[in-house]
C-alpha cells in the first residue's frame, strides 16, 4: 500500500489516533503511583478497545467491552479500591524494585507476539468497516452450537457470586454468635 | 439454527445440574440444625449421575452433538466415571471437615458440585470453547473454596496465591487458544488437526502451543507452573486439596492431552520436547523438595507435583519418540484411575489423622500406630500405594508407565525412564518416612493423653472404598486395564 | 454499516468534550478568584481526620456491585438472544430460561441470606428467626 492510499483512507487515521491512546493510558495504569487514576485510565484504555473492535467491523465485542468492563468491572474496581484500606492518593507501594525486569519482560513478550502475529496474520485482510459481524450470527451460535457452554456459563456467574458473597461476608465474632444462640 | 439434543448423553450433568440448584435451594430452607440434609443431597445427586453414565457404557457406541462439539463416547464416560467418583469421595470426606468448623456448608457443597460438572462438561469437549468453559466452572470455585477459612491467614493465602496465578494463567490459555483459533479458523479439534499441516512453519502456532501447554500445566501444577500448589494445599481445608490434588489436576491434565492429541499430533515436535521436560521437571523437583517437608499436607502436595510428572511420562515418551500414541494414552489414564483413588485415601487418612493427632506435622504423627492401629495400617497402605510397591494398586500404575515408554523405544525416551526410575526410590524414601513416624516412633505423652473419638461415618466410608479399590486394582489389575483400553478405543477414534 | 454511519457518536463525543471545555473555561472567567486556605481545605468546618479511616465502605456496596456485575453479564447474552428471538422461538425461549432461571437463582439466594435487607433491624429478627450463625452481611 503506498503513502497516498493509507492517507486516503480514513480508517487509517482513526487507528492511529486510537492506538497513541491506548498505548498512553495502557502505560499510564500501570506506572500512575494512584490508584484512582490507574483504575480511571483503564477506562480509558478499555474505550480505545471498544473503538478498535468497532473498527475491526465487531460491534458485539465493542459494546461488550463498554457495557460489561466499563460499565460494571471498573464499578467493581473502584469500589474494591474505597472498601479496602488502600490510600486514594498518592501510594510510594505501588511500584516495586522490580519494575525494570518486568518492564524488561514485557518488552520481549510484546517483541515475540508482535513477529509472530505479523508473520502470521501480516498480509490477511479483515472484513473492513461496512460489513459487521452481525449481532444475529453470534446469537444464532451462541444458542445453536454452543447452547451447553452457554448454560454452563450461568453455573459460572451463580458460583461466582455465591462464593464472592460467602467470602467478602463478615463473620461474627464469638461473643456475638453466642449471643445470638442465647437469643 | 437448531440443533438435536441426546438427553441421555446430556444426563449425568443434568442430574449434577439439578444437584446443584436443588442442593443451593434446600440449604436457603434448612435451619442449621438440618444442614446435613445438602450433603445427603450433593453425595446422592452425585451417585445418581453414575447411573445414566454406567447405562451408556453397557450400551456402547458414540453419541455426538453439536456438529462434533459435545462427544460422549467412551474415553468421555471414563473420565466422568474418575470425575465423578472422586468427586463423590471428596464430598464423602468434607462431611465431618466442614460441620465441625461450622462454616457455611450449603455454599461449600454447592461450590463443589460445580467444579464436578466443569469436569463433566470439559471430558466431552471437542472443541476449544467448550474445554475452555469446562475447566473454568471446575478451577473457578476452587478460588474461593481453598480460602473458605477466612479466619486463617494461610487459608487467605491459598486463595489469593491460587486466584492471581489462576487468572494469569487462564489469560495465557485463552491467548493461545485466540492464536489457535486465528490461525485455524475453527475451533474443532477435528478441524484444527486438518489445518495444522499447512501452517506448521508458521511462528505463531508454536507460540499458541507453548501458551497452550503453559496454561493446562499451571492447572495440572507440573514444575515449573507449581508455586502455588503447595501453600495453597496446605492453607485450603483438607478435602478441597485433596480435590485439587485429584480433580482439578486431572482435568488440567486431561484437557492437555485431549487437546494435544485429538487437535495438535501434526505438531508434536513442538509440544513433544516441551512435555518432555515438564514430565522431567516435575518428577525431579516435586520429589526432591517432598524429601524436605514437615507438614504432611505439603509432602502430599509435592508428592503429587511429582506423580503428575510421572503421568506425563507414556504421553512425552511417545510423543518424543513418534510411536504410537494411543497406547500411551490408555497408560496415562490407568495412571491417573489409580492415582485418584489412592491420593484421595491419603488424603482422608490425613484428615482422620490430623483429627487424631491434632497436628499436620509429621512429628507429631509419631506412633499413631500404636494409638490407633487401624489409621496406622491404612496409611501404611496408602503411602506404600503411592510409592508403588505391590500388591497395592500404586505398582500397577507404575508398571504400565515403564512398559509404555520400554515400548516406545529411543534414548531421549529411555533417559526419560531413567529419570522416572530413580524418581521412584527417591519417592519410596518419603512415603517411608511417614510410615517410619507412624510405627516405629515412640508416641508423645500428649499424643497417648488425648481422648480417643469415633470418627464419622462418612470418613470411614471414604477410606473404605478408597482401601478396597486400592487392593482391588493391586492384586486385580485387569479391572483398570479396562480403563485404559477403553480409553484408547475412542482416543484413536477421536484422532 | 460504514465509518460514517458513526458519525454521531463522534459528534456525541465532540459535545460532551466540547461541553466540559467550554463549561470550565467559561466558569473560570465568570467567578471571582480569591482563594484562602479554608476554602480550599477539603472540609470547611469540622474537624479534619488525622489518619484515613480503616473501611470507607461497608461492605454490603460491594456485594450490590457483584450482583450488578453478574447480572450485567448475562444482559450480554441476552442481547445476543434478541437479536434472533423471532427464528429461535420457542427453542431461544427455553434456552434463554434456563440461562435466566440460573442467574436468577442467585436472587433468590442474596434475597434470602439477608444481604439486600439494608436496615440492621431487620437482618437480627431474622437472625432469631432462623437461628443463624452466618447471616450478617
Amino acid at each position: 500500500m503506498t503513502v497516498d492510499a493509507w492517507i486516503a483512507e480514513p480508517v487509517n487515521w482513526v487507528f492511529s489516533i486510537v492506538a497513541v491512546v491506548i498505548l498512553f493510558t495502557a502505560v499510564r495504569v500501570v506506572t500512575s503511583p494512584n490508584v484512582v487514576h490507574a483504575a480511571l485510565y483503564l477506562v480509558a484504555a478499555l474505550a480505545g478497545s471498544a473503538v478498535m473492535f468497532l473498527l475491526l467491523s465487531a460491534e458485539f465485542v465493542a459494546l461488550v467491552l463498554v457495557l460489561v468492563y466499563i460499565g460494571a468491572v471498573l464499578v467493581l474496581f473502584l469500589f474494591g479500591i474505597m472498601i479496602t484500606r488502600a490510600p486514594t492518593g498518592f501510594d510510594e507501594g505501588l511500584s516495586n524494585d522490580r519494575k525494570l525486569v518486568s518492564a524488561a519482560i514485557s518488552l520481549v513478550l510484546l517483541g515475540v507476539l508482535s513477529w509472530a502475529s505479523l508473520s502470521a496474520f501480516g498480509t490477511d485482510t479483515v472484513n473492513t468497516v461496512g460489513s459487521p459481524t452481525a449481532t444475529e450470527i453470534l446469537g444464532d451460535a451462541i444458542l445453536g452450537r454452543f447452547v451447553i457452554p452457554f448454560e454452563v456459563v450461568s453455573f459460572i456467574l451463580l458460583s461466582a457470586l455465591i462464593g464472592g458473597i460467602t467470602v467478602a461476608r463478615r463473620d461474627l465474632t464469638p461473643l456475638e454468635e453466642e449471643e445470638r444462640k442465647a437469643v | 439454527m437448531t440443533f438435536e439434543i441426546d438427553y441421555l448423553a446430556l444426563a449425568p450433568e443434568l442430574v449434577v445440574a439439578g444437584t446443584i440448584i436443588a442442593a443451593l435451594l434446600l440449604d436457603l430452607f434448612l435451619t442449621r440444625s438440618k444442614k446435613y440434609w445438602v450433603a445427603v443431597l450433593s453425595v446422592v445427586g452425585v451417585a445418581g449421575g453414575l447411573v445414566p453414565i454406567v447405562y451408556m457404557l453397557a450400551e456402547g457406541g458414540t453419541r455426538s452433538m453439536f456438529d462434533g462439539s459435545y462427544v460422549v463416547d467412551e474415553f468421555a464416560l471414563i473420565l466422568k466415571i474418575v470425575f465423578l467418583v472422586s468427586g463423590y469421595l471428596v464430598l464423602l470426606m468434607s462431611v465431618s471437615y466442614i460441620e465441625a468448623d461450622r462454616y457455611y456448608q450449603g455454599e461449600y457443597y454447592f461450590l463443589l458440585l460445580s467444579s464436578i460438572l466443569g469436569s463433566l462438561v470439559m471430558s466431552s469437549s471437542r472443541d476449544l470453547i467448550v474445554l475452555f468453559i469446562g475447566l473454568e466452572l471446575t478451577t473457578g470455585p476452587l478460588f474461593l473454596l481453598a480460602g473458605w477459612r477466612k479466619g486463617d491467614a494461610k487459608s487467605n493465602e491459598a486463595s489469593l496465591k491460587f486466584f492471581i496465578l489462576g487468572v494469569l494463567s487462564t489469560a495465557i490459555l485463552l491467548y493461545g487458544m485466540s492464536l489457535l483459533f486465528g490461525l485455524t479458523g475453527s475451533v474443532e479439534f477435528t478441524a484444527i488437526a486438518a489445518a495444522i499441516p499447512d501452517l506448521v512453519s508458521e511462528p505463531a502456532l508454536a507460540l499458541s502451543v507453548l501458551f497452550l501447554i503453559v496454561g493446562f500445566a499451571f492447572k495440572a501444577s507440573a514444575v515449573p507452573f507449581h508455586f502455588w500448589a503447595p501453600d495453597t494445599y496446605e492453607g485450603a481445608p483438607t478435602p478441597v486439596a485433596a480435590y485439587l490434588s485429584v480433580n482439578s489436576k486431572a482435568a488440567g491434565f486431561v484437557a492437555m492431552l485431549i487437546v494435544m492429541y485429538t487437535a495438535l499430533p501434526g505438531i508434536s515436535e513442538v509440544w513433544a520436547p516441551a512435555l518432555w521436560v515438564l514430565a522431567a521437571l516435575s518428577m525431579t523437583v516435586g520429589n526432591l523438595s517432598a524429601l524436605r517437608q514437615g507438614n504432611i499436607v505439603r509432602l502430599l502436595a509435592y508428592s503429587s507435583i511429582a506423580q503428575a510428572g510421572f503421568m506425563l511420562v507414556p504421553f512425552a515418551a511417545a510423543a518424543v519418540a513418534g510411536s504410537d500414541l494411543a497406547q500411551a494414552f490408555s497408560a496415562t489414564v490407568v495412571y491417573l484411575v489409580i492415582y485418584a483413588l489412592m491420593n484421595l485415601g491419603a488424603f482422608a487418612v490425613v484428615i482422620a489423622g490430623a483429627r487424631r493427632t491434632g497436628s499436620g506435622d509429621i512429628d507429631d504423627w509419631a506412633g499413631l500406630g500404636q494409638k490407633d492401629p487401624v489409621l496406622g495400617l491404612l496409611t501404611a497402605l496408602f503411602f506404600l500405594s503411592l510409592a508403588g510397591i505391590p500388591p497395592l494398586a500404586g505398582w500397577y500404575a507404575k508398571f504400565v508407565m515403564f512398559a509404555s515408554v520400554i515400548e516406545a523405544g529411543g534414548i531421549s525416551t529411555l533417559v526419560l525412564a531413567a529419570i522416572a526410575a530413580v524418581n521412584s526410590v527417591i519417592a519410596f524414601y518419603y512415603y517411608a518416612r511417614v510410615i517410619k513416624a507412624v510405627w516405629l516412633d515412640t508416641p508423645s505423652e500428649e499424643l497417648l493423653a488425648r481422648p480417643g473419638r469415633e470418627y464419622a461415618g462418612s470418613i470411614k466410608l471414604t477410606l473404605a472404598i478408597s482401601m478396597g479399590l486400592t487392593i482391588a486394582i493391586g492384586i486385580y489389575p485387569t479391572f483398570a486395564t479396562y480403563f485404559g483400553e477403553a480409553s484408547r478405543v475412542i482416543a484413536t477414534g477421536g484422532g | 454499516m460504514a465509518l460514517v454511519d458513526y458519525l454521531p457518536f463522534v459528534v456525541m463525543l465532540v459535545l460532551a468534550a466540547g461541553f466540559v471545555a467550554v463549561s470550565l473555561v467559561a466558569s473560570r472567567f465568570a467567578r471571582p478568584s480569591n482563594p484562602t486556605p479554608e476554602k480550599l481545605a477539603p472540609y470547611e468546618c469540622g474537624i479534619t481526620s488525622e489518619v484515613e479511616p480503616t473501611q470507607r465502605f461497608p461492605v454490603k456496596f460491594y456485594l450490590v456491585a457483584m450482583l450488578f456485575v453478574i447480572f450485567d453479564v448475562e444482559i450480554v447474552f441476552l442481547f445476543a438472544w434478541a437479536s434472533i428471538f423471532n427464528e429461535l422461538a420457542w427453542y431461544g425461549i427455553a434456552a434463554a430460561g434456563i440461562f435466566t432461571l440460573f442467574v436468577l437463582e442467585t436472587l433468590v439466594y442474596v434475597w434470602k441470606r439477608g444481604a439486600l435487607d439494608w436496615n440492621v433491624k431487620t437482618r437480627s429478627r431474622y437472625a432469631r428467626e432462623h437461628f443463624r450463625i452466618e447471616e450478617a452481611a
